[in-house]
């Protein structure tokens, strides 16, 4: 997804630094989604990753997630070399995504399991993604401002929204009851900014009184940009570890 | 021979591969004399130098601007700038409007109803009564 010599050439940073500090949270998020694999695979891996609930590093699991992409995971192996050499002293270390507690793996239907490459081949995607109980309505590429300010994000994080109602395409949709199993998809959400409102001015008055009060206030918002929908195939999922009943 | 605009193949959006820090130079003005750039000149002495190491994505320049009040400037990559006159404000203050200006998208604000702005056609195409099930119309 990234071009390291793009980003390299837009920051004028040493290249080694460059990806230490934009693969911490890249890597990161991979890890989530790999643990998700990890956690139903307790026989094949290491005993390590078979607890959910110990905290994960970055790099083994980075390795281990060959489910993804044929370009996230060329960058992801790429970088994880420096991430190795910096998670220890960076900032960003300390604010890791919480890690996914699956006590049991992720169960297809054979109903599901017939008709999702319907729904996986037909693109582009659509996702109805939940945030704070309002839904949103997203593809790939499209920008959010959210009707609050997101705290604790700055520009530049990644976010991964894993709580959505429907999953579709042109003709289907997948529907959750409220919500679908999050290691169905992935969406993925980049903060661009914060924007802000232009100035409101209220003016309050009371009775016989000839006085006005103006009121101000400016909002300000947080951006975001739609960085991918992606729904998984069966055959992803199945290598993550999914159970068919 | 008519002249035949190129049309465009792609549309940039930030973000969705590459992200890119929309603010690209932040000017600092201050005046040595003035009591109100009292704040500016600590925060130029003793803030600046960490928030620049922190941003080297963006181009810092500071200028002397003689009995005038201090000003932030920020310049952006759609080629707007936003200032914010920082008068009398202390260092703390000062440090939250330059990450203020740095996180900015650039763009005039504006109030907007609608959370999504999408440039992709619709995914599930316009309604049409005449096709799909007849069966509620």
């Amino acid at each position: 997804m990234f071009s390291r010599t793009a980003l390299a050439r837009a920051f004028a940073l040493p290249i080694e630094q460059q990806c230490a500090r934009f693969s911490v949270a890249r890597a990161c998020l991979h890890s989530t989604a790999a643990a998700a694999s990890t956690t139903t695979k307790t026989t094949s891996t290491s005993p390590k990753n078979a607890h959910p609930t110990s905290p994960l590093t970055a790099t083994p699991h980075v390795q281990t997630s060959s489910s993804t992409t044929s370009t996230t995971t060329s960058t992801s192996t790429s970088t994880s070399t420096s991430t190795t050499t910096t998670t220890s002293s960076s900032p960003i270390d300390l604010k890791k995504p919480v890690a996914p507690t699956f006590t049991s793996p992720l169960q297809l239907t054979q109903s599901l399991l017939a008709q999702l490459p319907q729904l996986t081949s037909q693109r582009p995607h659509y996702i109805v993604s939940h945030l704070h109980d309002r839904p949103y309505l997203l593809t790939q590429g499209d920008s959010i401002r959210l009707p609050f300010l997101m705290p604790k994000v700055k520009p530049g994080d990644v976010l991964r929204f894993n709580r959505a109602s429907v999953l579709g395409s042109r003709d289907f949709s997948l529907k959750g009851s409220p919500y679908v199993d999050e290691r169905l998809y992935e969406c993925r959400v980049r903060v661009v900014g914060v924007d802000a409102e232009p100035l409101r001015v209220k003016e309050k008055t009371k009775r016989r009184r000839r006085h006005v009060q103006h009121i101000k206030s400016k909002h300000k918002y947080t951006l975001l940009r739609v960085m991918d929908v992606k729904i998984k195939t069966a055959e992803e999922l199945l290598q993550e570890g999914a159970v068919v009943v | 021979m008519t002249v035949q605009g190129i049309r465009t193949v792609t549309s940039a959006r930030n973000g969705v591969g590459a992200f890119i820090l929309q603010c690209k130079r932040l000017d600092f003005h201050y005046c040595d004399w003035a009591g109100s750039s009292r704040g500016m000149v600590s925060f130029l002495k003793h803030h600046l130098p960490s928030f620049a190491k922190a941003n080297p994505q963006i181009e810092i320049r500071v200028s002397p601007r003689p009995h005038k009040h201090p000003v932030i400037k920020g310049h952006y990559v759609n080629g707007r700038e936003k200032a914010i006159c920082v008068r009398n404000l202390e260092p703390e203050q000062i440090f939250n409007k330059a990450n203020l200006l740095k996180a900015a998208s650039g763009e005039k604000l504006k109030r907007t109803k609608k959370p999504i702005a999408s440039l992709n056609e619709s995914v599930r195409g316009i309604w049409d009564p005449y096709h799909g099930g007849f069966k509620s119309v």
